[in-house]
């Protein structure tokens, strides 16, 4: 049996927003229809629930929805990557929630070239980084397909000013779970794990480069890669590694998992580039999920995935042809 | 006759059996299957694909089933329906190639993607089945001759294993599926290969001599 624990900076489910208002996106209707007038602007602070050590989450201005449609939740928690629990896109929402329990009592360790050395609780770790933000952020996979994502938690940044890295540290190596005995793609061994990931350190540094705790104001769901994970919105999926227990400082470059399964294919970088193919398909446009219709919609793919003002001058003079 | 080859013989079976793939997905898009419902046309793209895949390896390995095993019923009732499933994998592949079309959202995408290894040769798989689907007619065997004919139609056996190759080059990871849909038929060809050679050194006695 499952026993939710409610952790003490949650919220009741009864102020957590009612899908329908979520999905309507249109604050001022939202409110007339909740018919909040000025006390609503407290509420609505309010609005997401968890993974918000006691403060109220707030929408970072610079990332709201604005002109991006947002995938319905229940798509964004049924078509999954995350081959730890099989390959089919409906495998982690099945799986993932078949005896895996990532919380309570997962903690994190942050290690290599660091002042600050640890291995924190999950839960303290959110309260340290001091609250909860959300941002909504385009999310394009390297199967070019393409999702609008709420994505609830702190800056990378913060956490990498937490840890102190030392002079020498020059790339973050994070590292995912390790449980074949829940994972069933970890028992059949479909790639080689644990998942590693990595970033350069100035990329860690880029105000994107971000730690979700939660999607659409609720708990990241296990699926989504709970109970945190990181979400880098210029560069493909496959970088968002899922479920991190260890953020290692290093002064040399990981091989991530995917660069290691096939390195032609993958590289470090995964930047989202329209005008650098994958060998195998094309990623000049992608689908969007819930695009509606039944052949729904394909929209052109934009260098760093539309981040290009933010992200672009990390990568001044690099050939992004060789460097995918 | 048992009940098996009974059924097999069965036009109508043989038919429904093909049919039913087609129609499975209404279940999953009726059901509101959300992951199906996340990307439809991708999912109907790969289904009809995978179809194909499974009329093509089954088709081709009737006759060597009816090598091996010569006075096995069965193998003699499907041998009766080798054109119906040939014809099948065609269709299931062409609407398969219509998806891939409408997933493209059109020409430009479509054009610009058709050059990838792995949709070229899906591609060039498509043509070599529209060949032979077309030349299954009467008229074709007639026309082209039975020796000719018949040496046309191994390019089905180039087909499956481009659409072994185009199936597995699909996803991230190598398909296991690919392994259960086209290992029975290698397995079947190399004993198949193996009977002959056996059999062109000692020929066996015919039944009944």
């Amino acid at each position: 049996m499952r026993i939710h624990v409610p952790k003490e900076w949650e919220l009741p489910e009864s102020s957590v927003t009612p899908e329908s208002a979520y999905a309507a996106r249109d604050r001022r209707s939202f409110l007339k229809t909740a018919g909040l007038g000025l006390g609503g602007a407290v509420l609505l602070g309010r609005r997401a629930s968890a993974a918000t050590t006691g403060l109220p989450p707030v929408d970072n201005p610079d990332f709201l929805a604005g002109a991006l449609k947002v995938t319905p939740y229940d798509l964004a928690t049924s078509y999954n990557n995350f081959y730890e629990f099989g390959t089919d896109k409906s495998d982690p929402k099945e799986y993932a929630n078949d005896g895996w329990e990532p919380e309570p009592g997962w903690s994190v360790e942050i290690g290599g070239l660091v002042a600050n050395p640890g291995k924190w609780d999950v839960e303290d770790l959110v309260k340290k980084m001091g609250g909860v933000e959300q941002r909504v952020y385009r999310h394009r996979c390297v199967e070019a397909w393409s999702m609008v994502i709420p994505w609830d938690g702190f800056p990378l940044a913060r956490l990498v000013a937490f840890a102190q890295p030392r002079r020498e540290s020059r790339f973050l190596k994070f590292t995912s779970f390790l449980d074949p005995k829940h994972a069933t793609g970890q028992q059949q061994g479909n790639l080689d794990y644990p998942y590693i990931e990595g970033l350069v350190l100035p990329e860690a540094l880029n105000s994107l480069a971000f730690i979700a705790t939660g999607i659409y104001g609720k708990p990241l769901p296990n699926q989504n890669g709970a109970p945190l994970r990181l979400v880098t919105p210029w560069k493909y999926g496959f970088k968002g590694i899922k479920s991190i227990v260890k953020i290692e400082f290093t002064p040399d470059m990981p091989v991530n998992t995917w660069r290691k399964m096939a390195g032609d294919e993958y590289g470090f970088f995964a930047n989202v580039n329209p005008n650098v193919d994958h060998p195998r398909w094309s990623q000049a446009s992608e689908k969007v999920i819930g695009g509606g219709g039944f052949f729904g919609l394909r929209q052109p793919t934009l260098i760093f995935n539309g981040y290009e003002k933010q992200v672009a001058s990390l990568y001044q003079g690099m050939d992004l042809r060789k460097f995918y | 006759m048992s009940w098996l080859e009974r059924l097999l013989r069965s036009k109508v079976f043989v038919v429904s059996l093909i049919v039913l793939p087609g129609l499975w997905p209404a279940w999953p898009i009726l059901r509101g299957d959300l992951t199906v419902l996340a990307d439809p046309g991708k999912y109907l793209l790969h289904h009809f694909g995978f179809v194909a895949c499974i009329l093509l390896a089954t088709v081709l390995s009737f006759s060597p089933l009816r090598v091996l095993w010569p006075r096995w019923a069965v193998a003699q009732a499907l041998n009766r329906h080798r054109r119906l499933v040939g014809v099948s994998a065609f269709v299931y592949a062409a609407i398969h190639l219509g998806f891939q079309f409408l997933h493209e959202n059109g020409w430009p995408t479509f054009w610009k993607d058709i050059r990838k290894p792995f949709l070229l040769v899906g591609m060039l798989t498509f043509l070599i089945l529209l060949v032979l689907a077309v030349t299954s007619l009467k008229v074709a065997i007639r026309w082209l001759g039975g020796r000719r004919w018949k040496n046309l139609h191994r390019l089905a056996y180039l087909a499956a294993a481009l659409a072994a190759y185009h199936q597995a080059a699909a996803r991230k990871l190598f398909p296991v599926q690919v392994v259960w849909i086209f290992g029975p038929l290698l397995a079947l060809e190399i004993a198949r290969l193996a009977r002959q050679r056996w059999s062109a050194a000692k020929p066996a006695p015919r039944a009944g001599a």
